[in-house]
């Protein structure tokens, strides 16, 4: 089905009949009205922003940039965690006619810079007094930035300068501007064309610097109107947006899919409080990354290694009768009148306490993408009756590649998204082809070149279809390890298998042109310093919990564990923990808190090297 | 190395249901100066109780010369030799100068010695002679904290448990007090725990340091290294750099290293 040649539509992509995301946008605002929009916790009190509010603040926004000068086609950039200004500025700059960028708040002032010249940013949002700091160190060299917006003036009260300006000032800047050309919103909105640069997205580059790639607003109308071939959309679908929105999958998920559906996104105060708020708002549909739902995993394994006897048996008991279940269902089977008797006995007695624990007790749709996940941790959460999906794509393709059917298949990410084709290239690459492939790097034709070759998008994962059409990723392409003796390695597979591991954070596995595998290994804190704690091993500091002989035993034994679910030679004989605690703002944890393989074999290579160096 | 003279190990104490140490462990060398570190509420306080016997860790061990003394009664404690300056000094208000320093010494029977250690104590606080017959309520904040330190002192510890004691204080006064503590320390050779806020005055007092975080130690140095460190400089030290704006409010992460 999927290899058959496919003719990419070329007609226009529509959703409500409209071709561009201003025009979605400003159609929904007029429909909707009144209706919730999203909601945000203000002084501990959830309250909501009806969609005309949301159209009012981003045309305000988009207006005050158009007084400002802003024309068609140029860059706007966004520095700031996951608000609702966030979006306001999102669709008031694609309203104006410009080209909305996101930053990662963690990125460092040099990053900033690099991104603002690059992009040649002609204004910039950032949320507070930190962020601006960023921008004032990196001013000189950032000519082309007119203005500076501020949201948060928290601490900048007495600050002038005539670059910079509060958020509140462009607003009402804007509906000035909006009184006096009542008609020039609805002009430039209607000016929008489909194959125009909508957005800029900087892949967090783990190799060399970022690249900017372009969105069009095609690529996201496209997605849009194809996104319920996987994720389920109902309007009134409660959401919690909580990633950064600087990464596609979030900003699809939180902005652009509820364009259509209606869903009310819910903000999180913080990353921190995730769990608190997840379980205020009991999601109906969620997405996250496998970070997330390894921690909410690890939180219950350990609360249940403190439970009673009793509880730890029901929890046991339940699970595997969840299992049962769940297993039943992947092959295709209903389970028996009996696996069903039992299940809903351990949903009412253990099973739904956990998902309440987690907040995940009325959610419809559970998503997972954006990094490889284990598939037992998959297997865990449909245990519970959490219908988790994977979906596969990259920002290049704008979001979803392809997103897992009702007849789910572990280990794979289910099967090519409506209207586009994945084909697998002569050395095993998944290619992309179809109306979600982007329009190339900003300034970078020679790369665009590369990585689009007769409208086939390389995506640098390696992988396989299987009989039924489902994708099998077997790892990025440049991460595939070749040993010293020849043989093949993929490291994600066991790294997620050692990521699954409450004490293991994160790992990665080298052996690239060594004899062995070996791994680095980033420990789970809490999780560990409680292990510690129970088992009175005395400790100070991150370093010296890491270098207790209990704690390397305790990593041993969860490497020997997954060890013995592999061939000999795939097994790591040798480990090394990283002894300091890492930050999204270390240049060694993408801003989704993921090792990047490339620094981490660079930044800690006499680490490795001594692995490699004892066993000569 | 020489075993440390006091060495805690994995102790978790409670208030109620609230766990207030997290499995703390450090060490004092004899004859050496440590301090603890740390914002309200870390459990500062709460270590110096457990060590001393006011409270009990529900796990855990303190080992003071080879010998465990976790849950042993504070006064037996203290006649082991380790002594307790509370915070907020706790002098006995109505009683005099001299009697409070009396019941320093209360359970030590050898009065000459006693006789000569109270001279000791007016050598170093030579205002507490003057004011030697007058009622301990009516000294002064900084008097008072010298009383609280004489008064341990008389019990001739080896060990002394010092809980903030510039709290209160002038910085004049401050630095009196602490050139004094090192002294005792130095001509006494008494081992000195210092719990700290006033980090300055602690770091440059001490040999070693841990910070202590929610219930938790978060870093341990030498204070010549501590002093160093990022996270130090700007959330015990106040020392923020200069930012483009020339004054920065925001607070960066702490990573502790």
């Amino acid at each position: 089905m999927m290899d058959n040649a496919m003719p990419v539509s070329v007609e226009t992509i529509k959703v409500e009949g409209c071709d561009t995301i201003p025009r979605l946008f400003w159609h929904q605002v007029g429909a909707r009205d009144d209706r919730t929009a999203f909601r945000e916790k203000d002084l501990g009190i959830w309250k909501s922003t009806s969609w005309r509010d949301y159209g009012e603040r981003a045309r305000a926004a988009g207006m005050g940039l158009v007084r400002l000068g802003l024309e068609r086609g140029e860059v706007v950039s966004i520095l700031a965690e996951t608000i609702p200004e966030w979006l306001y500025v999102d669709m008031g700059t694609m309203g104006a006619g410009g080209v909305s960028n996101g930053i990662y708040p963690t990125d460092s002032a040099k990053q900033v810079e690099y991104i603002l010249s690059d992009s040649q940013s002609r204004f910039l949002f950032v949320e507070d007094e930190e962020q601006l700091d960023k921008f004032l160190e990196a001013r000189e060299r950032c000519p082309q930035v007119r203005k500076v917006f501020v949201f948060d003036m928290e601490g900048l009260s007495d600050f002038r300068d005539d670059q910079v300006m509060p958020f509140d000032e462009l607003l009402a800047l804007g509906r000035q501007h909006q009184a006096d050309h009542p008609r020039l919103w609805e002009e430039l909105i209607a000016g929008s064309q489909p194959e125009d640069l909508a957005l800029l997205v900087y892949t967090s580059g783990t190799t060399g610097p970022a690249k900017g790639a372009m969105i069009s607003h095609r690529n996201v109308i496209f997605q849009i109107a194809n996104a319920d071939a996987f994720v389920s959309m109902r309007a009134n679908d409660e959401q919690l947006a909580f990633l950064p929105l600087c990464h596609i999958a979030e900003r699809t998920f939180t902005v652009f899919l509820p364009l259509r559906s209606g869903a009310i996104p819910n903000f999180a105060e913080s990353l921190e409080t995730v769990p608190e708020n997840v379980r205020e708002v009991a999601p109906t549909t969620f997405f996250a990354v496998p970070r997330i739902w390894e921690r909410f995993y690890s939180g219950i394994a350990i609360r249940m290694k403190e439970a009673t006897w009793i509880g730890r048996m029901a929890y046991r008991w339940a699970v595997s009768v969840g299992l049962q279940v769940a297993e039943a269902r992947l092959e295709g089977r209903r389970p028996s009148a009996l696996q069903s008797l039992l299940y809903q006995v351990a949903d009412y007695l253990v099973l739904d306490n956990i998902k309440r624990a987690i907040g995940m007790h009325r959610v419809r749709f559970a998503g997972t993408g954006a990094a490889p996940i284990a598939p037992d941790l998959i297997k865990w959460y449909r245990a519970l009756g959490v219908d988790m999906r994977e979906v596969y794509g990259q920002t290049e393709n704008c979001g979803i590649a392809t997103g897992m059917p009702d007849q789910a298949k572990l280990g794979t990410v289910g099967v090519c998204a409506p209207h586009t084709e994945v084909r697998i290239s002569a050395d095993s690459e998944i290619l992309l082809r179809g109306p979600h492939v982007f329009m190339g790097y900003l300034n970078n034709p020679q790369k665009t070149a590369e990585t689009v070759r007769d409208g086939w998008l390389h995506t640098g994962d390696v992988g396989f279809l299987d009989n039924e059409g489902y994708l099998k990723i077997t790892d990025r392409m440049k991460d595939i390890i070749i040993t010293a003796g020849g043989k093949n390695i993929t490291p994600s597979e066991m790294e997620n298998q050692l990521k699954f591991s409450p004490y293991i954070s994160d790992a990665v596995v080298i052996g690239d042109r060594r004899k062995f595998l070996s791994c680095l290994v980033m420990i789970d804190y809490e999780n560990v310093a409680k292990y510690a704690q129970d088992s009175n091993v005395p400790f100070t500091d991150f370093a010296s919990l890491c270098r207790t002989r209990e704690v390397i035993d305790l990593i041993g034994s969860e490497i020997e564990r997954v060890n013995q679910s592999f061939a000999r030679v795939e097994t790591v004989k040798k480990f090394r923990l990283i002894e300091q605690q890492l930050t999204a703002e270390d240049d060694e944890l993408t801003p989704t808190m993921k090792l990047k393989r490339k620094f981490v074999n660079e930044k800690y290579k006499s680490l490795i090297d001594g692995m490699y160096v004892e066993a000569t | 190395m020489a075993e440390p003279i006091l060495k805690v190990a994995n102790i978790e104490t409670y208030y109620g249901p609230i766990m207030a140490i997290r499995g703390v462990s450090f060490e004092v060398p004899e004859g050496g100066i440590v301090t603890i570190l740390g914002s309200n509420g870390a459990g500062k306080t709460t270590v110096l109780k457990t060590i001393c016997g006011v409270m009990d860790p529900q796990k855990g061990s303190v080992v003071f010369q080879g010998r465990e003394i976790q849950r042993m009664d504070p006064d037996k404690v203290m006649r082991l030799g380790i002594s307790h300056v509370p915070e907020g000094r706790e002098v006995f208000p109505f009683l005099t100068v001299r009697e409070n320093l009396r019941m320093g010494a209360f359970t030590r029977r050898d009065s000459d010695g006693v006789a000569q250690d109270l001279e000791a104590v007016f050598g170093y606080f030579p205002v507490l002679r003057e004011r030697a017959d007058q009622r301990a309520g009516s000294l002064s904040g900084g008097e008072q904290q010298m009383l609280a330190i004489s008064r341990a002192l008389m019990a001739r510890p080896k060990v002394m448990l010092l809980d903030e004691p510039s709290l209160g204080l002038s910085p004049k006064l401050v630095k009196d007090i602490f050139d004094i503590i090192v002294r005792i320390n130095r001509e006494r050779g008494v081992t000195i725990l210092l719990v700290e806020q006033n980090a300055n005055m602690a770091l440059q007092t001490a040999d070693y340091g841990y910070v202590l975080e929610v219930g938790r130690i978060v870093m341990a140095d030498t204070c010549e290294r501590l002093v160093e460190k990022e996270d130090i400089k700007e959330f015990y030290l106040g020392i923020k750099e200069q930012g483009a704006r020339g004054q920065r409010r925001w607070k960066k992460r702490k990573t502790w290293r």
